[in-house]
């Protein structure tokens, strides 16, 4: 038993010291400007620490460095989705988005609404909005059993309720299929091949919703533009 | 200066015209020094002077007659000018027979004159569909340089308007084409013996290049002419009228194509769609020695036959330390002294450099198909090194943002992307932990809803045992008959919903017995309920000694009603 045990621990002891040498190489090479090399380590990374924001942003590092706008993007976002309060993350994906021409606080939105609004990620939404019902059971169970209703209970409802909300519109925005065009020019047509006529050219890094998918295409709406249409599955990558 | 012939291969009874330009010339000009022409006959100088933004340009035409059968050598024309010597490159023509070597009969018998085998395909076409004409005076004909071509490829087509009368107002109509694209690549003249008659022809050339795989066709073209042969009429004698003829229609003959696919086997990943022979690639970065943050231009630029503008576009690879910029990339076509179509495509980039360091360029692929073999081939450009020095402006970094002094003595130099992170992050807390736990959210639900279910039936129970435990403490101490009465009024109101305000004392006691109460019960309470009554409206003892008295019976009576109705 105490062989097994020192065993695990020992591997567990490797893989951590592998994981690490993991991220000072990908380091290097990225300090190197060998930006391609860098973004290999990364992905392997990911194995590791797959939703791990920081291995996202550093994919989108290379991506950026690398001139690839709309990857950077995409891993951007992914970071931005899994840790939306980290500075570094917001910076870089607004730096990215504004390359691109997008923004990432809609115009007329006042940027400090926009940060609380994103000061939690959905998975924290969601434990902060098991946590009010509990909380709302508990007030519940306490009045019954007091047969006395608190002015705290009423307030626990009341937050209880608006985190709901929250969470409940956050999760809608994730729902929708968000995606990013990777390719340097992607041709918006407006049918499910190259026989329709484009009707629009989008540069690399311009963010569009997925709305139907047909064989190698994507039917997609971009809403900063105003514009619908069909576009290669190659030409964009998945948010 | 340039020169050029209108063609390179023509027959001895034809002419061939030289025309020579020059550009950017003012002042009185000298003529231009012909080379010697041992196999021409110059019968025809003619000279043409344009002016544009005050760029002048001058065009010498010499109309010429071959001599002999063979290769001729037009040389260098030379041309001074302010003290210096300009020369056009050598031009090589050929030089045919004009009388066919035999003359072979059709299916009808007579004897049709075949054109010399040695002669390019296109002008043997052109000369023996002309011979199947021979006796017309007016007549169109077309061919191709090739009938099966691959995709892509281009090919010529010439039509030719032959006559041997003089002629008027003759306007052409280029042929319809389908599953072609077509570029004009110039018209010329020359004459030809056909049938022992020299007729005079006007030539117009096409380049064509096939879009798909599969027919194509070409349409006739049309000229419509006057002949001026018809006898002018009194009224035209008297008024001076015109001496046009009826309008008469030449057409050419209709060509299909037959266009071949390319072979999918061995197709390279560097391949954009080029076919043909005698491509050639270049690669230009400018400059080689740059800081870190500053532009790099880039052109490749493919020249060759053919044309270049529906090939697509070259991939530019990933350098390593560089962020690229692909440009829109230019075509542009000319013709050759020989008339060919050549045609050039330039690709342009712009690398910026993200840090210091010494970098290569790398060799970029660029493959083509060549019909002749039936086979891909691919074009490299050479490698070119880059010295990136350090930035002495910014501190690495790219700039995106045009600089921009912010505050007092804070200059903005760039904005770029924040730097890695060396570890992964933290990403489980006290929230990310509850969101996993949901079963907890059923859990307490469940709780929640058992609770709210007890509670409702215990509430009832409640009530009904707190009615009897009110009266029960009303009744330890009243104060007049009157409370008695109230005590007991309120506990058959709560425990029994029986209200004693609006039912008469008989409705009471039906009541009553409904709900279980035995008639004995019902007797006692009828009877303290009258005497109640009684002592309430004409009281006949002291207060506080009667109510005490009432009180007790009054409890016996809810006791015995208590335990009845169980």
């Amino acid at each position: 038993m105490k062989r097994l045990l020192l065993t695990l621990l020992l591997a567990l002891c490797t893989s951590v010291a592998a994981a690490q040498n993991g991220w000072t190489q990908a380091e290097e090479l990225y300090r190197q400007g060998k930006f391609s090399a860098a973004l290999s380590e990364y992905e392997n990374l990911l194995k590791t620490y797959p939703n791990n924001p920081f291995v996202y942003y550093n994919i989108g590092n290379c991506y950026f460095k690398m001139g690839s706008r709309g990857l950077a993007v995409a891993n951007y976002y992914r970071a931005f989705r899994l840790n939306p309060r980290q500075n570094d993350i917001r910076h870089n994906l607004a730096l990215a988005l504004e390359n691109s021409g997008e923004k990432l606080v809609p115009t007329g939105v006042p940027e400090v609404l926009h940060r609380m609004f994103f000061g939690l990620s959905t998975t924290e939404l969601q434990g902060l909005t098991y946590l009010l019902f509990w909380l709302v059971c508990i007030g519940i169970l306490v009045g019954l059993w007091r047969r006395k209703w608190s002015r705290l209970a009423t307030l626990i409802c009341v937050l209880a309720a608006l985190s709901t909300a929250w969470w409940l519109i956050r999760a809608q925005g994730e729902k929708e299929l968000l995606a990013v065009v990777a390719a340097p020019v992607a041709e918006v047509r407006s049918g499910p091949g190259t026989n329709f006529p484009a009707s629009a050219n989008i540069a690399q890094g311009h963010l569009v919703t997925i709305l139907d998918g047909k064989d190698t295409w994507y039917e997609v709406a971009i809403s900063s533009q105003g514009l619908k249409g069909w576009i290669e599955k190659d030409a964009v990558e998945k948010i | 200066m340039t020169a050029q012939v209108d063609k390179t291969n023509l027959a001895l009874d034809d002419e061939l015209t030289l025309s020579v330009q020059v550009t950017g010339v003012s002042g009185n000009i000298v003529m231009p020094q012909l080379p010697s022409l041992p196999a021409f006959n110059v019968y025809s100088r003619e000279v043409e002077q344009s002016s544009i933004n005050g760029n002048t340009t001058i065009l010498f035409r010499y109309v010429m007659l071959p001599r002999f059968v063979g290769n001729a050598t037009i040389g260098p024309v030379r041309f001074n000018y302010d003290g210096q010597v300009y020369e056009t490159q050598p031009i090589s023509v050929r030089i045919y027979r004009a009388t066919p070597p035999a003359a072979i009969p059709n299916n009808a018998g007579q004897v049709q004159q075949q054109a010399d085998p040695s002669l390019p395909p296109l002008e043997r076409a052109l000369s023996n569909t002309a011979y199947t004409h021979a006796g017309q005076p007016f007549f169109m004909v077309a061919a191709v340089s090739n009938k099966t071509p691959y995709v892509n490829q281009s090919f010529t087509l010439a039509v030719r308007f032959y006559y041997s009368r003089a002629f008027h107002d003759a306007p052409y109509q280029k042929p319809t084409v389908s599953n072609l694209f077509l570029e004009d690549l110039g018209s010329h003249e020359g004459s030809q013996t056909i049938g022992g008659t020299l007729y005079r022809y006007q030539e117009q050339r096409y380049q064509l290049t096939a879009a798909a795989a599969g027919k194509a066709t070409i349409g006739p073209a049309t000229v419509r002419y006057h002949t001026g042969s018809a006898a002018l009429s009194a009224f035209d004698r008297i008024f001076g009228g015109a001496t046009a003829g009826p309008e008469k229609t030449a057409m050419s003959n209709p060509i299909t194509i037959n266009v071949r696919a390319l072979p999918q086997e061995g197709k390279p990943a560097s391949f954009y769609g080029a076919v043909g022979q005698g491509y050639s690639i270049t690669a230009k970065v400018d400059p080689q020695n740059v800081q870190a943050g500053e532009a790099i231009n880039v052109s490749i630029t493919v020249k060759g036959p053919g044309n270049l503008k529906a090939t697509q576009n070259l991939n530019f690879p990933h350098l390593d330390g560089f962020k690229i910029y692909p440009a829109a990339a230019t075509a542009g076509t000319s013709t050759t002294s020989n008339g060919d179509l050549q045609s050039h495509k330039t690709f342009k980039a712009v690398l910026v450099a993200a840090a210091s360091g010494i970098y290569t360029f790398p060799s970029i692929p660029w493959a083509y198909f060549d019909p002749q073999t039936s086979s891909y081939k691919v074009l490299q450009t050479t490698p070119v090194q880059l010295t990136v020095t350090p930035a002495t402006k910014a501190e690495g970094g790219f700039n995106f943002a045009q600089g921009n002094t912010v505050g007092n003595g804070v200059e903005t130099l760039a904005t770029d992307i924040a730097y890695l992170k060396t570890s992964p992050a933290r990403v489980e807390n006290f929230l990310t932990h509850c969101s996993r736990w949901a079963v907890v959210n059923w859990v307490m639900g469940l709780l929640v809803v058992i609770s709210l279910l007890f509670a409702g039936l215990g509430r009832k129970s409640l009530d009904k045992k707190k009615a009897f435990l009110t009266a029960k403490n009303q009744l330890k101490k009243p104060t007049s008959p009157q409370a008695v009465s109230d005590a007991m009024s309120l506990y058959l109101q709560q425990r029994l919903r029986v209200s004693t305000a609006s039912l008469p004392l008989k409705e009471i006691g039906v009541q009553l017995h409904r709900k279980g109460v035995t008639p004995a019960t019902v007797a006692s309470f009828t009877s303290l309920w009258q005497r109640l009554e009684a002592e309430r409206f004409a009281p006949a003892h002291a207060a506080g000694a009667a109510a005490a008295d009432y009180a007790s019976q009054a409890q016996q009576i809810l006791k015995h009603i208590e335990e009845e109705i169980k």
